[in-house]
């Protein structure tokens, strides 16, 4: 028998990884050209961290999940239209800004003091979720603070995969150097896991999933609490696109055999 | 003035110190010269004494923490060592290797000093004040930042410092000691993928990128799987490439069509993936602008086969491209560096 | 409310599907869903209390109303327009352009006849005639840059007062406000695959929507994770699924067509998002708000426009009409030529493309007008027929029949009518027929019928109807649409370009265009750009996996046999290409769900329903700027 989880995911939410990029400077810092034009997604990895929560709820009976998202309401709203038809949870929403250049402390503050304040949530059954690192500051370390802020000393990032046991430990496999896994095991809940892509695939939309989501989703967002978030002492000197921009070669009337010639030379050169 | 501290730790055999630390350690003396700042090397490892060889001829103070529960990479222990370490070397910035193991802990030794952590910095600039250079938005974006409050941890990507080459000499390490947490996760080991040849391996020369092209209907209506996947492999084993891939092409796995069984997310460059800095990379069947494209923008030369001039993936940002079949030109390759190999 | 029920009338197996009862599905959000959902939402929010909006199926909750959008994003509409807002400024009468992103109140319009400064465009011997002498009196004639500005705009093309905007931002804006309204869920990324069709006394009823099947291979066969799509049942189903909607072209198809309907009138609009440069040409006349019209070039069958947005976006594009009979049809390389026209050059040859888009358009106006309504069902917006091709409008008709069925709607929830055939017609085709969009449509009814026999003649019959408000027209018979048979020597040269396109990988449209002349596009990676680069160009094509394909090819050896194969050549995202055996071959990942192919398939005899099936998939553009 599967002891129930509370499993908490933080998942920010990001300009379409396909999208032009441009910065721009704004009075509040360093911004991206129409960041609120551009169609956002969830975070790619926050995303796998979910989808991932489900399906470990789904084994343990009772289990509970609870999306916490920070970002701009009527952006989360158009986001959560399409998350809400993946896997069933209820939203924390809290209305801020977007974008890769807050600092992360700022942010981690207010997810800590969110999930701390979560009705029915048992800490000592908390499994604290994320993305090892994001699409937009991709610092990776958002989720750690989140989880020294509330006294979790078990964490583990980079995860591809937990497997349950019935004790309430897991084992987790965390990428690490060389393309390889170190495999822990930890006593169980309370702990951070911070995932990386993982091994599930995007699961199916599901309207009815969607349908019961909504529910709680809507009223959640329209008393979204609105913060700002501390600057901590960071300041931009500069933001801006590379500028490299390399002179092509553009090979075209070589044979088969001579370009295969030429690129064994240059892989064998030093 | 400024206090460093650059955090190091041990490899497998526990008494030497890993590549990317020694980087750090690099980047510390050289940050500490410009800045006139004093500087400390703190070391996490089973025997921080034999392991503080490497740096003992940097002439900076050396401390560690010492004992078997540090020959893992685990947070409780981990967080616990480089608190202590800090709090001994009384640092105002501290740097450290982005390490995995590093990686898991910093931010939150940062915060139990009461301090801030930027990480993936890839250069340190500044003299007055620490100016940090760091990219946004997958690689996209590169800015410059610095921070007012102290302690600052800065993390620095691998393969952006020389790692520090002084002799190996006798260290003499101050042993910090360390208030050990409850221990309530074990570390059983590494696993390697079993597709063990197939990933990214940063010690390769040369990484080879497959795009999603290989497994797309060739000019005779039919895809070319098999074909394709041992031409790749042909390719790997020859000339002892790391195997990149496209998103694209590692996201038709879960579709259910035939797909290169070797590939996993693991693979996976650009936007989602990993940004290698391989000296030498070839592209073949890619195509893109550029979000796919800054999975090799820290490549250094840079080649690609495509059957388009234009392409996104190539223009101005390949050094050559050759217009041309890749399975033609991959054919002929495998049987050139095949015979160079045998 | 839901449940499971075994389903057997899906071919090849038993599927279990879920059910689920709502009041009303619509399906597709554009426009004319909108309109519908903002009437019934506003009259909701007025009082929530209000009995009517009572659930039927949910007794004790609201209104149960559910709107299912292919696409993966509601703003991924792909459209610039110029509208005169006419209907949607009276849903919004306090509108404030600033609030929609890309929006702006139109400044100032220009009508501009293009000359060929190339010489590679198809012009008769009485247009070069033309051309020569209007090139002969330039000085006095005003011509600049090769084009000539007509002095003044003629009224019926006239947008005063209205308001230029990107569709995906429209229709983004109004969504987020139903969304927040808490009566409507709208769903993208959900495809709908036909309606629910249910036996009546009177014949057959609509009874809701049956959605795609996810988790399936190329041909829709179940694999790994099936999911089986579900049948949403609704007393009322709302289409406005657009041009090429899966949904309409079943109940036509099921349940008829009205005597003399014909649905045979295209053009695919294809455009870009240039963004100009910083420092624009001192002497720049666009400014937000500012409206181009153009014809004559880069064939005297396309029309072009130019629409400036706020912070230095403009949206130009052309329109390739399915009355230019020549089989090479193409878009992409005709838009590349078309913005390299000196007379649009000169302001846009420094700027940065952002992103690109297709979509067909459905010209057939009133002759295209389906049966509006039907047990269970009416039909709104561009499917619809409400497309006013005199004025060149569609947005504002559409989110118009969108109010009329809401205002419908709304009576029939307050008398406790049923949505049955005789009660929608009362309502909405009422309303319909009483208002603004059935006068334009009327008045626009016959005012492309000169088209047929050249564009002169084209021109002078849709000036007749235009200034007489559609009295008087060209009483040139209709032609059915279609591809003419090429000369020779057109052949040839198609071969030509065939050959290329499979020797070389080479787009065959692209091969096509070369080998007739069209000077190459000198690619600078920033607005130039190949075919494929725009693919991956702001709008960036998705299709999510799990899918069947949706474009499918019922008949190989009739694709072999075709000649033309303007299907390959009018595909907007390159996503249908030619195979060594000459048949086409789809890729789904690249499709932009234009529907081109639908009405550019050759062997039809009609202009549609040729040898391409075109059925609901999910995904497409996922752009912003559009």
């Amino acid at each position: 028998m599967q002891t129930a989880l509370h499993i908490v995911v933080c998942a920010g939410i990001v300009p379409d990884p396909l999208q032009t990029l441009e910065p721009i400077t704004t009075p509040a810092g360093p911004g991206l050209k129409n960041e609120m034009v551009l169609p956002a997604v969830l975070d790619p990895w926050a995303a796998s961290a979910l989808y991932e929560a489900a399906v470990l709820a789904a084994k343990a009976p009772g289990s509970k999940v609870w999306l916490v998202s920070l970002g701009p309401k009527a952006k989360l709203q158009q986001v959560m239209m399409t998350v809400a038809q993946k896997v069933a949870f209820e939203l924390a929403p809290i209305d801020g800004p977007i974008g890769g250049f807050p600092d992360a402390h700022a942010t981690a503050a207010v997810l800590a003091e969110t999930i701390a304040k979560l009705p029915g949530l048992d800490r000592e059954r908390l499994l604290l979720f994320g993305g090892w690192e994001s699409a937009t500051r991709g610092a990776g370390v958002t989720l750690q603070l989140v989880g020294e802020r509330l006294g979790i000393t078990d964490q583990f990032q980079g995860v591809d995969q937990v497997n349950l046991r019935d004790d309430g430990s897991f084992e987790v496999l965390e990428r690490v150097e060389g393309g390889k896994h170190q495999v822990s095991v930890c006593a169980g809940a309370p702990a951070v896991l911070g995932w990386a892509t993982g091994n599930l695939a995007e699961p199916r939309n599901n309207p009815q999933v969607g349908m019961a989501n909504m529910r709680t989703i809507m009223p959640a967002l329209q008393k979204a609490p609105a913060v700002k978030l501390e600057a901590n002492g960071l300041s931009y000197i500069s933001v801006a696109l590379p500028k490299q921009q390399r002179t092509t070669r553009v090979v075209k009337d070589m044979s088969p055999d001579e370009i295969a010639a030429e690129l064994a030379a240059w892989i064998g050169a030093e | 003035m400024e206090s460093i501290l650059v955090l190091t730790h041990a490899d497998e055999t526990g008494a030497a110190l890993t590549k990317a630390s020694l980087e750090a350690v690099s980047a510390g003396i050289e940050l500490a010269g410009r800045i006139g700042a004093s500087v400390s090397i703190g070391i996490v490892a089973v025997d921080a004494q034999a392991a503080g060889a490497a740096v003992a001829s940097s002439g900076a103070r050396l401390l560690g923490v010492f004992g078997e529960p540090f020959g893992q990479a685990r947070y409780s222990t981990d967080a616990a060592a480089c608190e202590a370490l800090c709090r001994a070397a009384q640092a105002t910035i501290v740097l450290a290797p982005g390490s995995s193991r590093f990686t898991r802990v910093a931010a939150g030794v940062s915060h139990r000093l009461g301090g801030f952590i930027d990480t993936h910095i890839t250069a340190l600039g500044g003299t007055a004040n620490i100016e940090a250079s760091r990219w946004f938005y997958r690689q996209r974006i590169e800015a410059v930042l610095s921070r007012d409050a102290r302690p600052w941890f800065l993390l620095l990507d691998s393969g952006t410092h020389a790692a520090f080459a002084g002799e190996a000499t006798p260290a003499q390490v101050e042993q910090v000691a360390v208030q050990l947490p409850l221990i309530r996760t074990t570390v059983s080991g590494l696993r390697a993928p079993t597709q063990g040849a197939q990933t990214i391996r940063p010690d390769a020369k040369l990484l080879f990128v497959a795009g999603a092209g290989w497994t797309k209907k060739q000019p005779d209506g039919q895809t070319h799987v098999p074909e394709a996947a041992d031409l790749i492999l042909g390719f790997l084993r020859g000339a002892g490439a790391s195997l990149g891939s496209s998103k694209s092409l590692v996201d038709q796995g879960s579709e259910g069509q035939s797909v290169l069984p070797f590939l996993t997310h693991l693979n996976q460059i650009g936007q989602t993936g990993a940004t290698p800095r391989h000296p030498k990379g070839l592209a073949t069947c890619c195509h893109g602008e550029e979000p796919h494209v800054v999975g090799w923008r820290f490549i250094g030369e840079r080649r690609a086969v495509s059957l388009d001039a234009n392409c996104g993936w190539t223009r101005g940002k390949a050094d050559v491209v050759y217009v041309a079949d890749a399975f033609q030109v991959m054919a002929k390759l495998n049987a050139l560096i095949g015979s160079v190999g045998a | 409310m839901s449940g499971e029920t075994t389903n057997t009338s899906s071919p090849g197996a038993d599927v279990v599907r879920q059910t689920m009862e709502v009041d009303i599905a619509c399906v597709g959000f554009g426009p004319a869903t909108g309109g519908f959902l903002t009437t019934l939402s506003r009259a909701w929010a007025e009082n929530p209390a209000d009995p009517a909006f009572e659930s039927k199926v949910a007794p004790g909750m609201p209104l149960q109303v559910v709107c299912y959008e292919r696409a993966d994003d509601i703003a991924a509409g792909v459209s610039g327009v110029v509208t005169r807002a006419q209907g949607i400024r009276a849903s919004f009468p306090e509108l404030n352009p600033a609030e929609i992103p890309m929006a702006a109140e139109v400044t100032g319009e220009r009508v501009l006849y293009l000359l060929d400064p190339v010489g590679a465009s198809r012009r008769s011997f009485t247009l070069r005639a033309a051309d020569r002498a209007l090139r002969a009196v330039a000085p006095v004639a005003g011509v600049r840059d090769h084009a000539f500005e007509l002095p003044w705009t003629p009224g019926f093309l006239n947008k005063h007062g209205g308001l230029v905007m990107s569709i995906g931002q429209f229709n983004q804006w109004v969504g987020s406000q139903l969304m927040a309204s808490g009566l409507v869920q709208i769903w993208p990324g959900t495809p709908v695959s036909e309606p629910l069709f249910e036996p009546i006394a009177a014949g057959r009823a609509v009874r809701g929507v049956r959605l795609t099947d996810q988790g399936v291979d190329k041909k829709g066969n179940p694999e790994g994770g099936f999911m089986p799509g579900m049948d949403v049942r609704a007393l009322l189903t709302v289409v406005g699924d657009g041009p090429v909607g899966s949904v309409s072209q079943s109940i036509d198809r099921e349940l008829g067509t009205p005597r003399g309907y014909t649905h045979d009138e295209w053009a695919l609009g294809m455009k870009f998002v240039i963004e100009l440069p910083e420092d624009a040409v001192a002497d720049s006349p666009l400014k937000p708000g500012t409206v181009w019209h153009t014809f004559g070039y880069p064939e005297p069958e396309i029309f072009g426009f130019l629409y400036v947005h706020p912070e230095r976006l403009v949206s130009v594009g052309i329109f390739v009409p399915s009355w230019m009979t020549d089989p090479s049809r193409t878009a992409y390389r005709y838009l590349q030529h078309y913005i390299q026209h000196p007379a649009l050059w000169r302001y846009l040859k420094d700027g940065t493309l952002r992103s690109w888009g297709a979509k067909s358009i459905d010209e057939s106006g009133k002759v295209g007008e389906p049966f509006l309504t039907g047990d269970g069902y009416a039909r709104i917006g561009e499917n619809s027929g409400s497309t006013n091709m005199l004025t060149g409008s569609g947005v504002d008709e559409a989110w118009t029949t969108g109010t009329q069925l809401g205002e419908a709607a709304i009576e029939l929830l307050r008398k406790g009518l049923p949505f049955t055939q005789k009660n929608l017609t009362e309502t909405y085709v009422t309303k319909r027929r009483a208002s603004w969009v059935e006068r334009g449509a009327r008045e626009a009814q016959n005012a492309r019928n000169g088209f047929h026999n050249g564009i002169v003649k084209g021109m002078i019959g849709m000036a007749l109807a235009g200034l007489t408000g559609g009295r008087l027209s060209l009483k040139a018979p209709r032609h059915v649409t279609g591809i003419k048979a090429a000369r020779v020597e057109e052949t040839l040269k198609r071969k030509e370009a065939a050959a290329l396109a499979v020797e070389d990988g080479r787009p065959f449209h692209d091969a096509l265009l070369s080998a007739r002349g069209w000077p190459e596009i000198p690619f600078d990676g920033r607005l130039l750009v190949s075919h494929q680069d725009a693919l991956l160009m702001g709008g960036k094509v998705q299709a999510m996996p799990g899918f069947a394909d949706h474009v499918v090819f019922p008949d190989a050896g009739l694709c072999i046999a075709c000649d033309e194969k303007t299907c390959i050549a009018m595909c907007s995202g390159q996503a249908i290409t030619l195979a060594d055996d000459g048949a086409p071959t789809f890729e789904r990942e690249k499709c932009v769900h234009c529907g081109a192919c639908l009405w550019n398939c050759a062997p039809s005899p009609h202009g549609e329903h040729g040898n391409i099936e075109f059925h609901a998939g999910a995904g497409g553009l996922h752009s912003a700027e559009n």
